[in-house]
C-alpha cells in the first residue's frame, strides 16, 4: 500500500473517530437534567402538602390564573388581566387564549371547575383557605371568569399565585398524580418511580418559546449522591443541596456555580402542644430557653440559615426580629421546669423525618435539651412514615421540619393542625390579615401573631432554611431563591 | 515461654484485643472529652494537640468517641454471642441427648430455618418491624448466634456421649441431667469459645453494619458503625472522620478472629500433638 493512501486512510480513520465523539462532548443544548432532593410521591399539585410536587410542576406542567416570579412578585399567568370591585368582593379575570397538552382549549368553565374541585368536602388540598372566601364563581363569557367572595380577603390573590391553585382539565383529572395534562411551557412524557421524571417542551405554551427541549428531573436524596453526581456531571443542576459541608469543595470546582439563597422555609422544633407536658406553657419556656438557635444553625446547616425568633419569614416586610426573645438561659429553664412539676426533667421521642437539617439538628436539639434533663429519644423516619405518624395522626411529643410555603403562618390559626395550637388571639388576628384594608393595618396584624406565638412558645422557632442551587457554568435562569418552593424551566438557558 | 504465646495467631488476637479491652476500660473511668459534649464552632476540626484525632460534624471529640464506641461493640459482642451460647448449646445439648427422637427433629430443623436466611438481612428486617435500636439489634444478632452453636454443640455431645466412661457414668446409676452438666458440658467448653471468639468477631462487624444502615445504636449513644455512616458525608472534607472508627472496627473484628484460630489451635487435641 502506497503511504499517501495509508495516510489518507488513517485520516479518513481519525475524522471518523473524532466526528463520532463530538456530538458526545459538545453540550446538549436544548437538554437538562435537574437533581432535586425528594421525588415528588403525585404529581397533582392539588392533592398533597408535599414541596416537591410544586417543585416539578408549578409553572412547568401546572400553572393558574396567576403566579409568582422569582422575586415573590405576582405577574399574569392563565389570566391575562384582572380588576377587584371598589369593595374587594368582586374578582374578574380575562383568560388569554391557551390550550392543554391534549390540545383542549382552556376556558373559564375550567377554572370553575379546578376552584370548586378544590374545596370540595372530598378534596385533598392542602391549602383549602386560598378557596374558602369564594361565594360563586360565574363564566359570563369563555374567556372571562367572575369570583364573588363571601367577605373582604387581602391574600386573595396570592393565594391563587400558589401552586395548589392550578388549572385542570376535567377530562384529564382521573390521571392527575401519575400523567398529569396541564397548560404549562413543559408537558409530562415519563416518570421512572424513584429515578427520574421526563419533561418535553411545550410548543403550543402561550409564551416565549423555552430554551430547553427536554428536561430530565432526577431524584437524589442521600446529600454526599448529590455531590458525588454533580462532581461527575450527572446533574446539570441541583436545586437545593442537602450537602451543606460540601459548599466550600464545590465553590472550589472551577465547572460549577453555588448560589447560597433563601428559601421561605421556616425551620421550627414542632412540639405536641395539645400532649402533656408539652400542654404546659413553662415546659415549652424550658425548652425554649435551652436550645440555642444559633448553634443549631452552625451544626445543622452550617450556618447558611438565617436564624428566625418566631415563624415568620425577614424576607416579608411584616418581619419583627424576635431573635432575642427568651434568650438561652439554662438554670432558669430548669426552674420553669421545677415549677411545671418536672425537677428532674423527663423522657420524650423527637421523631425525625430524613433531611439532613433534620437529622443533624434533631442530634443537637436532643442534646441541648439534655441539659436541662429532657431527655430525647431520636427516631429517624421516612418521608411517607412522618406524614402519616406526625403530620396526620399527630403521634408525636416533638418533631423538627421546615414549613416552606410562603406566608404560612396561618398554621398557627387552623383548628386541628399537627402541633395542637389553639388561641382566639391567634385566629382573630389572622383574621384580621384578611380584612385589613390597608398595608399598615395588614402588618400590624402579622405582628401581633408573630408576638402571640412567641408568648405562647408554641415551637421552638430555628432558622430559614437556605437555598444551595448548584449549577454547572453556562446555566442561566436557575432562581437564586425560593419565594416558592418551584423550578420554572422556561426561564433556563445554556450560555 | 507459655506455649499458647508462642502461636501467632493467638499473640497478634491476643494483643489486639487487649487494646479494645483496654479502651473499654479506660472510658469507663476517663475519656480526653465528655463523647456528647458537643463544640459545634470547633466542628470537623483535624487531628490537633487538644483532639488527638479530630473532631466530628457537631465538634464531638473523635478520641473520646472510639473509646466509648469500644465499650458498645464489647457489650454487644458479649450480649449477642451470650444469648448464641445460652440458647444454643442448651438446645444443641437437648437435640443430643434425644438423638433420632421428634424433639431432636423439632428443635435442629427450626434452626436450620433460622440459618437458611442471610443474619444481616433478616436482622434488617426484624429491625424496620420492631423499630430501630440497640437492644433490637443486639437480640437480632443473637438469634441469629443460636443455630451456629446449637449444631456445634449437638454434634460434639454426640461424640461425648458415645465415650466408654458416659455409659459407666450412666451405669453407675448418674441421671442423665447429671451427665450433661458434669461430662458433657465441660467437655465441649473449649469447642465453644472458639465459636464464641469468631462468633463475637461476626457480632460486632454486624452491629457496625446494622448502625452504619442507621436502624443500629441510635444517636446520642456512640457505636462505630453509626459514626461511619456520619463520616460519609464528609469523605471529600475530612476523610479522618471515617477512617478512625473504620480502623477500630477493623482491629477488633480481627482481634476476635484471631484469637478464635489461635484458640482452636490450642484446645484442639489432635493439634497438640504436633
Amino acid at each position: 500500500m502506497q503511504p499517501a493512501k495509508q495516510l489518507a486512510k488513517f485520516m479518513f480513520l481519525a475524522l471518523g473517530l473524532a466526528a463520532s465523539i463530538l456530538p458526545a462532548a459538545a453540550q446538549n443544548r436544548e437538554a437538562l437534567t435537574l437533581c432535586q432532593t425528594l421525588e415528588p410521591p403525585i404529581l397533582d399539585p392539588s392533592g398533597g402538602a408535599a414541596a416537591a410536587i410544586r417543585e416539578v410542576t408549578y409553572g412547568n406542567i401546572f400553572e393558574g390564573l396567576v403566579a409568582y416570579d422569582r422575586d415573590g412578585r405576582i405577574v399574569p399567568a392563565l389570566a391575562r388581566e384582572w380588576s377587584a370591585s371598589a369593595d374587594g368582593l368582586v374578582w374578574q379575570f380575562r383568560l388569554r387564549p391557551a390550550q392543554f397538552h391534549d390540545g383542549s382549549a382552556v376556558t373559564a368553565a375550567d377554572v370553575k371547575f379546578s376552584f370548586e374541585r378544590a374545596v370540595a368536602p372530598d378534596s385533598k388540598n392542602a391549602q383549602k383557605w386560598i378557596f374558602e372566601p369564594i361565594a360563586a364563581i360565574a363564566t359570563p363569557a369563555p374567556d372571562l371568569v367572575e369570583i364573588t367572595l363571601k367577605s373582604f380577603t387581602a391574600d386573595f390573590l396570592e393565594g391563587l399565585a400558589m401552586g395548589d391553585a392550578t388549572i385542570f382539565s376535567p377530562a384529564s383529572m382521573g390521571k392527575a398524580a401519575t400523567e398529569p395534562v396541564g397548560t404549562g411551557p413543559y408537558r409530562f412524557v415519563r416518570w421512572q418511580r424513584g429515578d427520574r421524571l421526563l419533561l418535553e417542551r411545550n410548543d403550543s405554551w402561550w409564551g416565549p418559546k423555552p430554551a430547553l427541549k427536554s428536561v430530565t428531573f432526577r431524584f437524589i436524596s442521600d446529600p454526599q449522591a448529590q455531590v458525588s453526581a454533580l462532581l461527575a456531571g450527572d446533574c446539570d443542576a441541583h436545586t437545593n443541596l442537602g450537602a451543606h459541608e460540601a459548599v466550600a469543595q464545590l465553590r472550589a470546582d472551577p465547572r460549577l456555580a453555588v448560589t447560597i439563597g433563601r428559601t421561605e422555609g421556616e425551620t421550627i422544633v414542632a412540639i405536641n402542644n395539645a400532649k402533656p407536658p408539652f400542654s404546659d406553657l413553662r415546659v415549652r419556656q424550658a425548652m425554649a430557653m435551652a436550645v440555642d438557635r444559633r448553634l443549631v444553625n452552625e451544626g445543622a446547616v452550617s450556618g447558611l440559615g438565617t436564624p428566625i425568633g418566631s415563624h415568620f419569614s425577614p424576607n416579608h416586610p411584616a418581619y419583627l426580629d424576635l431573635t432575642a426573645e427568651r434568650p438561652v438561659d439554662l438554670a432558669r429553664a430548669r426552674a420553669l421546669l421545677a415549677a411545671a412539676g418536672y425537677p428532674n426533667g423527663f423522657a420524650a421521642t423527637l421523631r425525625l423525618p430524613p433531611p439532613a437539617y433534620a437529622r443533624r439538628g434533631g442530634e443537637i436539639v436532643a442534646a441541648m435539651l439534655g441539659q436541662i434533663g429532657i431527655r430525647a429519644t431520636i427516631e429517624p423516619l421516612e418521608w411517607p412514615q412522618w406524614l402519616e405518624r406526625v403530620f396526620r395522626n399527630k403521634d408525636f411529643d416533638m418533631t423538627i421540619v421546615a414549613h416552606v410555603e410562603p406566608l404560612d403562618v396561618n398554621i398557627y390559626a387552623r383548628d386541628s393542625y399537627y402541633f395542637g395550637y389553639q388561641s382566639p388571639a391567634v385566629k382573630e388576628a389572622y383574621a384580621r390579615t384578611k380584612t385589613a384594608r390597608g398595608e399598615v393595618e395588614r402588618r400590624e396584624a402579622f405582628q401581633k401573631i408573630q408576638r402571640q406565638i412567641v408568648e405562647d412558645q408554641v415551637n421552638l422557632f430555628l432558622f430559614m432554611l437556605p437555598k444551595i442551587t448548584v449549577a454547572r457554568k453556562g446555566l442561566a435562569g436557575l432562581w437564586p431563591n425560593w419565594p416558592v418552593p418551584a423550578n420554572p424551566l422556561a426561564e433556563l438557558r445554556w450560555e | 515461654m507459655n506455649p499458647a504465646w508462642r502461636h501467632p495467631s493467638f499473640r497478634v488476637g491476643a494483643i489486639l484485643m487487649g487494646l479494645v479491652l483496654g479502651a473499654a476500660l479506660l472510658s469507663l473511668v476517663w475519656t480526653p472529652y465528655d463523647p456528647a459534649e458537643m463544640r459545634i464552632m470547633a466542628r470537623l476540626r483535624p487531628p490537633s494537640a487538644q483532639n488527638w484525632l479530630g473532631t466530628d460534624q457537631f465538634g464531638r471529640d473523635i478520641a473520646s468517641m472510639v473509646l466509648v464506641g469500644a465499650r458498645n461493640a464489647l457489650l454487644v459482642g458479649f450480649v449477642a454471642v451470650g444469648i448464641g451460647l445460652v440458647f444454643g448449646v442448651a438446645l444443641g445439648m437437648l437435640a443430643a441427648l434425644y438423638r433420632g427422637r421428634l424433639i431432636d427433629e423439632a428443635v435442629m430443623r427450626a434452626l436450620d430455618f433460622i440459618f437458611a436466611f442471610p443474619a444481616v438481612l433478616t436482622a434488617i428486617l426484624i429491625l424496620t418491624w420492631f423499630g430501630p435500636g440497640l437492644v433490637n439489634a443486639v437480640v437480632a444478632i443473637g438469634i441469629f448466634n443460636i443455630p451456629v452453636f446449637a449444631r456445634q454443640a449437638r454434634g460434639a455431645t454426640l461424640q461425648v456421649l458415645a465415650q466408654d466412661y458416659i455409659r459407666a457414668a450412666r451405669l453407675a446409676g448418674l441421671s442423665r441431667p447429671a451427665v450433661m452438666l458434669r461430662h458433657i458440658l465441660p467437655n465441649i467448653t473449649g469447642l465453644m469459645i472458639v465459636q464464641g471468639s469468631t462468633q463475637f468477631a461476626f457480632a460486632i462487624l454486624a452491629e457496625a453494619s446494622l448502625s452504619y444502615l442507621g436502624i443500629g445504636t441510635q444517636p446520642p449513644n456512640p457505636s462505630w458503625g453509626r459514626m461511619l455512616n456520619d463520616a460519609q458525608t464528609y469523605l471529600g472534607t475530612a476523610p479522618h472522620l471515617a477512617l478512625v472508627p473504620g480502623l477500630a472496627i477493623a482491629i477488633a473484628v480481627l482481634a476476635f478472629n484471631l484469637l478464635g484460630d489461635g484458640l482452636r489451635d490450642l484446645l484442639d487435641p489432635r493439634m497438640k500433638e504436633r
